[in-house]
């Protein structure tokens, strides 16, 4: 079993234990940078990685949402108003959480249930969330206090891992974790799991063997909206400590990106949120040491560049679900 | 399975391309804000702006509200105040994308306002050029330098204002303040306003503490470069884990983003400082006092109410009208700050006013 694991997974075991070795190298060489290097790397992928997760589900379950971004527009606005407004953290968690759900629902319905077109129906989704969090919002509030942050016992101990991820985190950097390994372990090692990717693959064939293609989209595309509503929230109450409009920037469209980088499974999108988080840090960190004296605009391509060559070389490799973006209608196949 | 391929390219190119404009989906599609007020006595609406008993002031916002908290807000304040003492209407508009600042300034040269104010560097040539097109409407374009060679009509001027001498204020008292000699900056997009800021800051900085270091980072992208706040609050706890215990986060919301980062930090307000920018932000953003020092100002507010009643009287005589800059009250850190840096920031800042000390900050 092991050893058939091994063989399968070779090439990923070998680039995974280069980069490690790489990754402890530069922290100790570097000491000085390396670690604040990765922090940021971190900080940067948590709602790309929660993000992206929104978006795994429901492709594999063969619905495409390009509304993630209007998602965690609404979650943030919804997550700081109601933290502001209430004066507890927690109110404000939920609301946003709340909201994703929400949107995830209205999603679901519009595409699944009405079969309107997927695309489209984001689309529209990311409207309204625009359009809804400019109008009511209103400046000059503040969130009655800060996230907790806290330290993993005994993993935080851990050199270079422990620093990043476990060491004055917060809970929705560990759910980010926690979500990643779940979703996974869920999607491919689970009834549900198995359920879904049919699914997304072939529904008529999952409809013979006697599951409800429509339900299930719909209670996936719902659920991952709380995911998108933690993302959201993150940004407004635990990255920074203030909505404003259009703050997303955009991270709900690079999660789909990364999305397809991770070949629509969980732990590879996590990695590869985290290698575009690093590639960020190290953009700006050329930028500031002015060793290099490049125009910031050309360093902060890099992201962009890199995702570009990724996604090229992935291009060939990697397959969307088969039956992503087209609603399912009985008996009609 | 050459149809794979392209199903898979073909929804990462979508997704890669929205990604890049994610920052303008947050404006376009929402239509253009506008709101009108009028002082008593004066006008109640535009539609007899052509007349000469009728003084009409208008504004258009760079891609920012009028209650961003800095830079298009105090412009509008300074518009209003402006209406009031010259007994005028004003209306503004907000711009939602930097295509529409031709059709946002032609809503108020069709109905013949008398003045009008841009607000922003970016609106620059798209202000020129209506001042060539509209001889009947003064403008003032805030932040925008004009070259004298190209822009020849008298109806325009450029307000501009000395923010190497608000950032070197700032970084001077930033060099006092430090104790590990390390500095950072958070800035928005690297336009000349903002490099003024930074480059005065860190040749301030210097001035006062030659041991200093600053690292110094702008956004890379154009379209939400003032307003992402999260990415500012990562640059700055990035630079704060790097040891600087002074930031001066200077962006709209992006610089705002690292003050909060700042104010949420272990020490802040003890050994870790930050300094905001363009208006007094101990009062636009409550959630930075707990590490607000002090803001690297530009008296935009005064500037633009003077300008207009300028304006009243006929076309500019110069090109570029300087405005002032200056720093923030100290507020609550008017204890932590030893009085002897209060001493010689304040020396610094009356040298420059007085003209006998310049910051050597060149573009």
């Amino acid at each position: 079993m092991t050893t058939s694991w091994l063989t399968k997974n070779r090439t990923n075991v070998v680039v995974g234990a280069v980069v490690l070795v790489a990754a402890y190298i530069f922290y100790y060489a570097q000491n000085d940078i390396a670690p604040s290097m990765y922090a940021s790397a971190w900080g940067y992928a948590i709602p790309l990685v929660l993000a992206a997760l929104v978006g795994v589900i429901g492709e594999r379950s063969g619905v495409v949402n390009i509304g993630i971004e209007g998602q965690m527009l609404v979650a943030a606005f919804a997550g700081f108003f109601a933290a502001a407004y209430s004066g507890s953290l927690l109110v404000g968690v939920l609301a946003g959480i709340g909201s994703g759900l929400i949107l995830g629902g209205f999603l679901a319905w519009t595409s699944v249930k009405w079969r309107m077109d997927q695309i489209i129906a984001g689309v529209v989704l990311n409207i309204v969330a625009t359009g809804i969090t400019s109008f009511y919002y209103t400046p000059g509030q503040v969130l009655p206090g800060l996230m907790p942050s806290f330290d993993v016992p005994v993993l935080s101990s851990i050199p270079l891992i422990g620093d990043v991820f476990f060491t004055g985190t917060s809970i929705f950097a560990t759910l980010a974790i926690l979500a990643a390994i779940g979703v996974h372990i869920a999607l491919f090692h689970s009834r549900w799991g198995l359920r879904t990717r049919a699914v997304g693959e072939y529904p008529s064939a999952a409809d013979t063997a006697g599951i409800n293609v429509e339900w299930l989209r719909i209670v996936n595309v719902t659920l991952a909206g709380s995911l998108a509503g933690c993302a959201g929230v993150y940004l407004s109450m635990d990255a920074s400590s203030s909505f404003e409009r259009g703050m997303v920037a955009g991270r709900g469209f690079l999660a789909l990106a990364i999305m397809i980088m991770g070949a629509w499974r969980p732990l590879r999108a996590f990695v590869m949120a985290i290698f575009f988080g690093f590639i960020n840090a190290v953009a700006s960190q050329l930028q500031q040491s002015g060793n290099i004296d490049l125009p910031p605009q050309l360093t902060g391509t890099l992201p962009f560049v890199v995702t570009i060559i990724v996604l090229a070389v992935a291009a060939g490799r990697v397959r969307a679900p088969a039956a992503v973006g087209q609603p399912y209608v009985k008996g009609d196949q | 399975m050459k149809s794979t391929r392209y199903l898979v390219a073909a929804p990462a190119a979508l997704a890669l391309a929205l990604a890049g404009c994610g920052g303008s989906t947050g404006t376009t599609d929402t239509p253009a804000a506008s709101g009108a007020s009028s002082a008593a006595g004066a006008p109640a609406d535009d539609s007899n702006c052509a007349d000469a008993e009728v003084f009409c002031i208008g504004l258009v916002t760079d891609t920012g509200k009028v209650d961003d908290k800095s830079f298009n807000q105090s412009a509008h304040e300074g518009a209003q105040a402006a209406a009031e003492e010259t007994q005028g209407f004003y209306k503004y508009v907000e711009t939602q994308d930097a295509k529409d600042y031709a059709s946002n300034i032609a809503q108020f040269t069709n109905k013949k306002y008398d003045v009008l104010i841009t607000v922003g560097f970016l609106m620059t040539d798209a202000t020129a050029q209506a001042a060539a097109e509209n001889p009947q409407t003064r403008f003032i374009g805030v932040d925008q330098g004009y070259d004298a060679k190209k822009v020849t009509v008298k109806n325009v001027t450029g307000l501009i204002f000395p923010e190497d001498q608000a950032g070197y204020g700032a970084g001077y008292l930033a060099g006092l303040m430090t104790k590990t000699n390390k500095l950072g900056q958070v800035l928005g997009l690297q336009i000349p306003p903002v490099e003024k800021f930074a480059k005065g800051f860190e040749a301030g900085a210097k001035a006062a503490n030659p041991a200093v270091s600053v690292t110094t980072v702008y956004h890379p992208a154009a379209d939400n470069a003032f307003n992402d706040p999260v990415w500012g609050a990562g640059e700055a706890k990035k630079q704060l884990a790097q040891g600087a215990d002074v930031i001066f986060g200077a962006g709209g919301n992006t610089g705002n983003g690292a003050l909060q980062e700042v104010a949420k930090t272990a020490g802040a307000g003890t050994d870790k400082f930050c300094i905001g920018v363009d208006t007094d932000q101990w009062d636009t953003v409550p959630a930075a006092q707990p590490c607000l020092v002090t803001s690297a100002m530009k008296l935009i507010n005064e500037g633009v109410t003077d300008t207009v009643v300028q304006a009243k009287d006929g076309d500019f005589t110069e090109l570029q009208t300087l405005g002032k800059a200056g720093l923030a009250p100290y507020h609550d850190f008017e204890s932590v700050v030893p009085a002897d840096v209060k001493a010689k920031v304040d020396e610094v800042v009356k040298q420059m006013e007085a003209g006998t000390l310049k910051t050597g900050v060149t573009l």
